[in-house]
């Protein structure tokens, strides 16, 4: 009897110590083997946080999507290609696209875009439209595109008018790169030149969208010597 | 009939269990967390009886700390304290258990040797407490449980200290019971003159000659004295017992380093326009690039392991600041952290003046104010960056901060970051979100070795 309570605390200590390592053991294995099939976890895991990508605005719906696609696609900004822009004649050849189409794509962007304004027969941007060109690149945030679609008025011929929209649109690239010094523009930057057989914008225009000439008089003509900014907040 | 108290085995059996019930969840907290997932914490005083508490609790900030576990740069998640204590306390309740029954019949020396070694777990509550209250300033509620515990074994062992010997009241009258036989009346009876007859609790000699021993101490002769080589047995056994719930646990460790490697690479390291903050740190030595959002409260606490590992200043550090604010953050619907753009702005123009990791760390050193001021509105959480930061002011609003700002949001889009902060990249190696806690030390050791702790 006198070695009763030597026996009961050894006893008690093997026990202990088994049960202890038996705990830590199992704890561990447990672990281990919701490491090795988290499958299991997954049905009681928090979702999982989305990805960082660029601005996904509601005017993004399929059909805008797809003539922004088709665009895309025709003018180089999609698929890393080397070519820049745009011309009517490959607007119509690869992006087939419409005078719809492009009420399609451009009439959401009233909030976001801008017309930049040219004089008669001229490419050269004038204070005002330098200022708004930067003021649209610099509220693009995470939008993945920015759209410049250069116009001629049906003022002139016809190949005059395309030279001069071309020259209009590269006049806004020219300035983006000078004033961003963004080493990606061309990733960024979709261009197009329109002449002026090629969906001339309605005198709504004026009163709907920011223009550069604020103040000044704006008619259907004067709308369309221009350059028309803006960022696409679409993901594709 | 027993001389010594029971209490200090009963208490030692109390404080034990106590001991071993803390610990046992501690480690189960800790366990969990082996498999990379999140979990919650049992941070509550009665655990197990109430639901574990999920995102940052004063429990997570010391399950997190570098003080909760050893070796974490050898094995994922290191070797928990918490698995010493269970050991330890294991061992307690059977000696305790031991000193409950044994009674009397233990000798001196165990008692000695139990009073002696259980003040140790006092004394590693005493540094754990102090650690907290300093480093971390956070008390959890399971480790205050175990401060609790070991203060009542100290008190057992104290007890066992004292009374190792036996209580002396008790040894008086019992010894008396055992070395002399007390005054009856048949000895009252004796011849002698009244003045000289011994009176009851006079012990009576073989000369028939009286004492008395009411006022003198007993010594508690029947108690054995016992060997001194019960200290280094005891002490044996205790080292025994601290490290074997430990060697279990390491043995028992699954291996890690394949899903080191697992969360991805960089896109692209650098911002091309330089819209990334450069943090200037003593001691660079590993190219490291954090997504933080000054408003987050997990951002802080890893800000804080980074610096209280020694880890911060040995990172050639590029902060792209990514706040959880839809004011400013396109890729989300409603702002997480409201007012997180301002101070994101605040950072940003910090840098120009070189105190970008001024206005980060004041910002996580107040952040439960300023998440409360973005609450209530920009305006407030401007005015206490306007307070601290008068000079920064006219930066926040201007249209570079902005653009500036938009260029690390699209840097995170370029690169494919996750929507959540904090987010570290080792070189171009994305570190996991599971290893930033944990698993940090182990993470460094195997991503950057050259970055020691």
């Amino acid at each position: 009897m006198s070695n009763m309570p030597w026996a009961v605390a050894a006893i008690a200590s093997v026990a202990l110590a088994a049960g202890t390592a038996v705990f830590v053991e199992a704890e561990v294995r447990s672990a281990g083997q919701r490491l090795t099939h988290p499958e299991k976890e997954a049905a009681t895991a928090e979702p999982a946080a989305a990805v960082a990508d660029h601005t996904e605005a509601p005017y993004c719906t399929p059909q805008f999507k797809g003539v922004l696609k088709r665009v895309l696609d025709a003018c180089g900004l999609v698929g890393g290609e080397e070519r820049r822009g745009c011309q009517p004649a490959d607007v119509k050849t690869f992006a087939e696209i419409s005078d719809d189409d492009f009420v399609a794509l451009f009439a959401p962007l009233a909030e976001r875009g801008a017309i930049v304004m040219f004089n008669d027969n001229s490419d050269a941007l004038d204070d005002g439209a330098k200022k708004l060109i930067e003021e649209r690149w610099g509220d693009r945030k995470g939008a993945r595109y920015f759209f410049v679609v250069a116009r001629a008025s049906k003022t002139g011929g016809a190949d005059a008018n395309r030279a001069l929209s071309h020259k209009r649109a590269n006049s806004v690239m020219f300035h983006l790169q000078e004033a961003t010094k963004d080493p990606d523009l061309d990733k960024q930057v979709g261009m197009l030149w329109l002449g002026s057989e090629f969906a001339q914008l309605p005198k709504e225009y004026c009163d709907k969208w920011t223009n550069s000439r604020q103040g000044k008089p704006c008619n259907s003509e004067a709308v369309n010597r221009s350059a028309f900014v803006s960022w696409v907040d679409c993901r594709l | 009939m027993a001389r010594r108290p029971r209490l200090p085995g009963a208490l030692g059996v109390a404080a034990s269990a106590l001991g071993l019930f803390f610990a046992g969840f501690s480690t189960h907290d800790y366990a969990e967390h082996l498999d990379r997932q999140l979990h919650g914490a049992h941070c509550s005083f009665i655990p197990g009886l109430v639901d574990v508490e999920k995102g940052e609790s004063g429990c997570k900030v010391a399950m997190y700390s570098p003080y909760s576990a050893l070796f974490r740069d050898r094995m994922w998640g290191g070797i928990p304290i918490s698995l010493f204590a269970l050991g330890v306390y294991g061992l307690f309740l059977a000696l305790s258990i031991y000193l409950l029954l044994a009674g009397d019949r233990a000798s001196k020396r165990s008692w000695q040797a139990f009073g002696a070694t259980a003040l140790t777990p006092l004394l590693v509550s005493f540094v754990m407490f102090f650690l907290a209250a300093t480093r971390l300033g956070h008390f959890c509620k399971l480790c205050i449980g175990l401060y609790v515990a070991s203060a009542i074994l100290a008190a057992a062992g104290v007890l066992a200290l004292l009374k190792a010997g036996g209580t002396a009241g008790a040894a008086t009258s019992s010894a008396t019971d055992k070395t002399s036989s007390d005054v009856d009346a048949t000895q009252r009876d004796s011849k002698l003159p009244w003045g000289l007859r011994p009176k009851k609790g006079d012990t009576v000699t073989g000369d028939g000659n009286a004492t008395n021993t009411r006022a003198k101490p007993a010594v508690a002769s029947d108690i054995p004295s016992g060997s001194f080589i019960v200290f280094p047995a005891l002490l044996a056994a205790l080292a025994a017992f601290a490290l074997a719930p430990a060697g279990v646990y390491a043995a028992a460790l699954p291996d890690y380093k394949q899903y080191l490697r697992s969360c991805g690479t960089v896109v692209e390291a650098t911002e091309k326009h330089g819209a990334l903050v450069k943090i200037p740190t003593t001691n660079p030595k590993q190219a490291a690039l954090t997504f933080e959002d000054p408003l987050c409260p997990t951002c802080k606490a890893f800000h804080q392991r980074l610096v209280d590992e020694g880890l911060y200043d040995k990172l050639d550090l590029t902060v792209a600041v990514f706040p959880l604010d839809s004011e400013c953050n396109w890729m989300l619907d409603k702002p997480l952290h409201p007012g997180a753009c301002v101070l994101a702005k605040a950072f940003l123009c910090g840098d120009k003046s070189n105190k970008a990791r001024i206005v980060l760390e004041w910002a996580y050193d107040n952040q439960d104010e300023l998440r409360e001021a973005g609450k209530a509105g920009i305006d407030q959480i401007r005015a206490k960056v306007k307070n601290r930061f008068p000079d920064l002011d006219a930066c926040i609003d201007s249209k570079e901060t902005k653009q500036r700002l938009d260029r690390v949001l699209q840097f995170a889009v370029t690169n494919k970051v996750r929507v959540s902060t904090p987010q570290l990249f080792l070189g171009d190696t994305r570190v996991c979100d599971e290893d930033t806690d944990l698993g940090l030390r182990y993470a460094f050791a195997q991503l950057a070795p050259q970055v020691k702790p």
